[in-house]
């Protein structure tokens, strides 16, 4: 890192970047909310007019340590909706979370290679021939594509202004007609990735970096204006870009601001896209340690141990990151969905961890959720009293996914989706179409969570080993126990919780995993949503294992009524006598290539582990073994549990530790207690 | 035949190359005064009771069927609200266990097991039928070799590496300190050294109590030359060697001390010029 990076490095984490912020003037605010929130207006023309005041009275601020200017300073700017309004439409529509385009990845490449004028010049080439809407669509995406120029020309004065001449011009006339360098192609995705925030967009996420940017790193090389080195502190620069802003980017819990990026993998044409940015920014991640961009790394079956050892060190340095997708699995998996081949090879990561393919595809990858726990238990208590095989129990599983699935798709219908001209623009094919994104893309699916899955399956293993295997424990009594919460039957839940089969640790519970995975699928198969989009099942949790957890009694798992269910694709959080080799193997499940929707694996590394003088390596090895066998995505954090209590009890002289909650890192004290819990509650494998 | 085992270790990083599982043997015929791992002592099934977090509430004790004398039973491990009671020890049958290591071992990865305990040697027939059982994993032993020779030697027909501790050269403090002369110990040594079988030695050094140069010195001597031999690993005392004896409601009252730093430095470097690789490893 040099000296300039430090210096900017220190200036972020001295929070000295918030002191540049203004909350709006109560008449700012009214005089906005005036203009923009009139119900008469259509929507398009209040979503452009919010982002030209917004970028409008954005100030422009000097930051003396960097290259990748940009700088939110306005904390929060009204949205479009008067008050009741969204309420209002709430009666009429389904609105997904807060009814806008999130979770998209852009056309980058494209975008700063031709400029915003090369975007403009798709969107008027043809327009007399288009009908009125299409007309109206352009006079908005006009007046988008005007005020980004604009944002970045002010900018370019504050260049100007410090002297920097160069700059200044390079930015005024890389946004419109197409970045030169590396440096300029950055500085551009700054001002666009900042506009796109302003235009209340969310999870933004930064796509697939090493490939959009290595056109431009290449020919910087060849020029001789960059070497490795200076391309490295470049790349430093820029993600440190990520992290001014990304306290007032979140949805629910902060540090959920989606600005994920992806690297590695292979091209649309199938040859390895593994290149020397996709080292370099994970140096640049390892030398910045900062929570954003959160890094992807794609891998495969041939993927070399050198390519791990470099994540394993930044998993080391305990960032949560980077989070792997194996292509193997996932590949073939989106090609079942419907997807192209080139698209499915140029898969990146949502927000999260749900897999979406870039620049074409306006896919809704969290719609939903199945309450796979809930689904078993009600199952369990409802029909084993007269259930005459274990078999009977699991086609009762699949039929109720099935009409779960159906009603979730009825529920999904009449989608409302706000119009964002700044979307259109940024991916590929909606100007020449003359048509918002909103409307969909070339990819309309929907993706539905898999919440609980262990619990599901350690139920109906318990369930089978103890009833219908040995009959060592009768209907009655198990029914009892769990309507009783376990109350007056120790013994039992004891037995369920250890000696029952477990997935993660025991063969059987892998197996009946796996059937319960393909049933889960296969519910929502064949199903189709208004948009003619597939739904894609998937092994995520997000909040849903929270929310699902509270209200779920008691299980024949041994789990206390209330008592929190795992996050994502993990095992039971009170699973003892296992190890990671037997964790991984247990999720490395056969019929994940048909629940692809995203969802990690996560296993907890003490950070003991990592004081070992091979432990890269071997922590690598770790990696590397669940993707040959079979996982499909897969999370690690270096933790210290301890270290987590004391930070709950003094949470002012642990304001750095970073764990990784859901599918992001977060600073650990700042999140909820009942997340803290979780967290500390995960197994977690010492030496 | 069955054997007694009291942890199975996945990913165990300190013990051999690649990823390894670590299978530990409950029971151990030493009686080191400076033993990390008590629970291994005893050749029974014990109850681990883990007092931080106990809120006192009393439901272990009434639920205990034998008033007095603890029998490992585990019946009061249900009635614990806060979960911090569990039986250390499980007797498992050679070949399940060979089956449980292996079906969680990852076919074409590098690594293996590594069987250690208390004392691999102290269910000498079990280890033989295990050891069988494992291939083809790639297969390593941590032993203190107090064991018959024939029986050690049978072992090393089955294993692929060993770690082989080695404490005081001196036989009337290693009586002193282990409770057991050092004489078949270094017999074995001699029968490993010719073996073939590469292996590591590993010396705990307590300051004070084998942290002499003459010591190393002894131990030098007998492995110079030795081309099996990788490496020497100096392990200095750990010092959270009592925090397990409360588990089993057992006293620590030792008050060893690691060695200083730059004696480690020394006796390493008194190994090398011995030419003999040594490392030593800091406390994690």
């Amino acid at each position: 890192m040099n000296d300039q990076i430090r210096k900017h490095l220190q200036w972020i984490e001295e929070r000295q970047h918030r002191k540049l912020r203004r909350n709006l003037m109560p008449d700012e605010w009214q005089r906005i909310c005036d203009e923009i929130r009139d119900p008469s207006k259509p929507m398009a023309e209040r979503v452009t007019r919010r982002l030209e005041l917004f970028l409008e009275m954005e100030q422009p601020v000097w930051m003396e340590h960097t290259h990748i200017q940009g700088l939110r300073t306005i904390i929060e700017f009204p949205d479009i909706y008067a008050p009741g309004e969204m309420d209002e439409i709430k009666t009429r529509h389904f609105v997904h979370e807060k009814g806008k385009v999130t979770n998209i990845a852009c056309d980058y490449g494209t975008v700063l290679t031709e400029g915003l004028e090369g975007r403009r010049a798709r969107l008027h080439a043809g327009l007399e021939q288009e009908d009125e809407a299409a007309k109206a669509f352009a006079a908005y995406t006009d007046r988008t594509l005007d005020a980004v120029e604009q944002f970045a020309d002010r900018y370019a004065q504050l260049y100007e202004a410090h002297g920097d001449m160069a700059r200044a011009q390079a930015l005024s006339r890389a946004i419109r007609y197409g970045a030169q360098t590396m440096e300029e192609a950055m500085q551009c995705f700054r001002m666009i990735h900042f506009s796109f925030w302003a235009a209340d967009n969310y999870h933004n996420t930064v796509g697939r970096f090493d490939q959009y940017m290595y056109p431009f790193y290449q020919k910087d090389i060849a020029s001789g204006l960059l070497d490795e080195e200076s391309a490295l502190s470049l790349i430093e620069d820029f993600f440190l870009s990520f992290n001014v802003d990304s306290d007032l980017y979140y949805s629910l819990q902060w540090g959920d601001n989606g600005q994920s990026l992806m690297l590695g993998g292979c091209k649309r044409d199938g040859s390895s896209a593994v290149n020397e940015l996709t080292t370099l920014a994970m140096k640049a991640s390892l030398a910045i340690r900062q929570i954003d961009p959160k890094l992807n790394l794609r891998v495969d079956k041939n993927t070399p141990l050198a390519l791990y050892e470099l994540g394993t060190q930044l998993t080391r340095m305990g960032m949560g990151f980077p989070q792997y997708a194996n292509d193997d699995v996932v590949i073939p998996g989106l090609l079942r969905w419907g997807y192209d081949i080139e698209d499915a090879r140029d898969y990146t990561v949502a927000a999260c961890w749900e897999y979406i393919v870039p620049n074409v595809s306006m896919d809704i990858v969290n719609i939903d959720a199945m309450p796979m726990a809930e689904v078993a238990h009600g199952v369990i208590s409802e029909c084993l009293p007269y259930a005459s095989t274990f078999e009977d129990l699991l086609q009762e599983i699949s039929c109720r996914l099935h009409n779960r699935a159906l009603k979730m798709v009825q529920k999904h219908a009449c989608l409302y989706m706000e119009p964002s001209p700044m979307a259109s623009i940024l991916m590929r094919g909606f100007l020449e179409a003359k048509r918002d994104i909103s409307e969909g893309g070339k990819y309309n699916n929907y993706g539905v969570h898999g919440t609980g899955f262990s619990c599901a399956v350690d139920q109906l293993a318990a369930v089978r080993r103890f009833v219908f295997e040995e009959g060592s424990v009768s209907r009655e009594e198990l029914l009892e126990a769990l309507g009783a919460n376990f109350e007056g039957h120790e013994q039992l839940r004891h037995r369920l919780r250890t000696e029952a089969p477990k997935i993660g640790r025991d063969e059987e519970a892998r197996m009946l995993g796996n059937r319960l995975l393909k049933m889960f699928a296969e519910a929502l198969d064949g199903l189709h949503n208004e948009r003619g989009g597939c739904y894609r099942a998937g092994t995520g949790s997000a909040m849903y294992y929270l929310w699902h957890s509270r209200e779920l009694p008691a299980t024949a798992d041994g789990r206390d009524a209330g008592q929190p269910l795992p996050a994502n694709f993990s095992p039971a959080l009170f699973i003892t006598r296992t190890g990671p080799l037997s964790v991984l193997r247990g999720f490395a499940l056969s019929a994940l290539p048909l629940a692809v929707n995203g969802g990690p694996m996560t296993l907890e590394l003490h950070d003991t582990v990592f004081k070992a003088e091979d432990s890269v390596e071997k922590v690598a090895r770790l990696v590397q073994s669940f993707m040959l066998q079979g996982g499909h995505q897969l999370q690690l954090n270096a933790v210290n549990r301890e270290k987590m209590k004391k930070a709950q009890e003094h949470p002012e002289e642990y304001g750095d530790l970073i764990v990784r909650v859901w599918g992001w890192s977060g600073h650990f004290v700042e999140l909820d207690k009942a997340y803290q819990d979780q967290i500390i509650a995960r197994t977690e494998f010492g030496i | 035949m069955k054997g007694l085992i009291f942890s199975i270790e996945e990913f165990a990083v300190h013990d051999g190359d690649g990823l390894r599982t670590a299978v530990f043997f409950k029971g151990c015929p030493l009686r080191c005064r400076w033993c990390h791992n008590p629970e291994g002592l005893l050749p029974k099934p014990q109850r681990i009771r883990n007092h931080n977090g106990c809120v006192q509430c009393g439901r272990c004790a009434g639920a205990c069927p034998t008033s007095d004398d603890c029998t490992a039973c585990g019946h009061c491990a249900a009635y614990c609200p806060m979960g911090l009671i569990r039986i250390a020890g499980e007797y498992w049958e050679a070949a399940d266990l060979a089956l449980r290591v292996k079906r969680s071992f990852p076919a074409g990865v590098k690594g293996g097991v590594t069987l250690s305990g208390g004392e691999v040697f102290m269910q000498p027939q079990f280890l033989l039928e295990l050891l069988e059982c494992l291939k083809p994993l790639h297969r390593a032993i941590e032993t203190s070799a107090y064991c018959a020779q024939d029986v050690f030697a049978q072992a090393l027909e089955k294993l692929e590496f060993v770690f082989m501790d080695v404490k005081i050269m001196d036989d009337e403090r290693h009586c002193h300190y282990t409770g057991v002369s050092n004489q078949r110990i270094l017999a074995n040594l001699e029968t490993l050294k010719s073996s073939g079988v590469p292996f590591t030695i590993r010396v705990p050094v307590i300051a004070g109590v084998n942290d002499s140069l003459e010591n190393i010195r002894q131990l030098g001597d007998r492995l110079r030359g030795c081309a099996t031999l990788r490496t020497v690993e100096l392990l200095p005392y750990n010092t959270m060697a009592g925090a397990k004896y409360p588990l089993l409601d057992w006293n620590y009252e030792e008050t060893f001390e690691p060695p200083e730093p730059s004696r480690l430095n020394q006796l390493a470097d008194a190994l090398s010029q011995m030419d003999i690789p040594a490392k030593y490893r800091r406390q994690a």
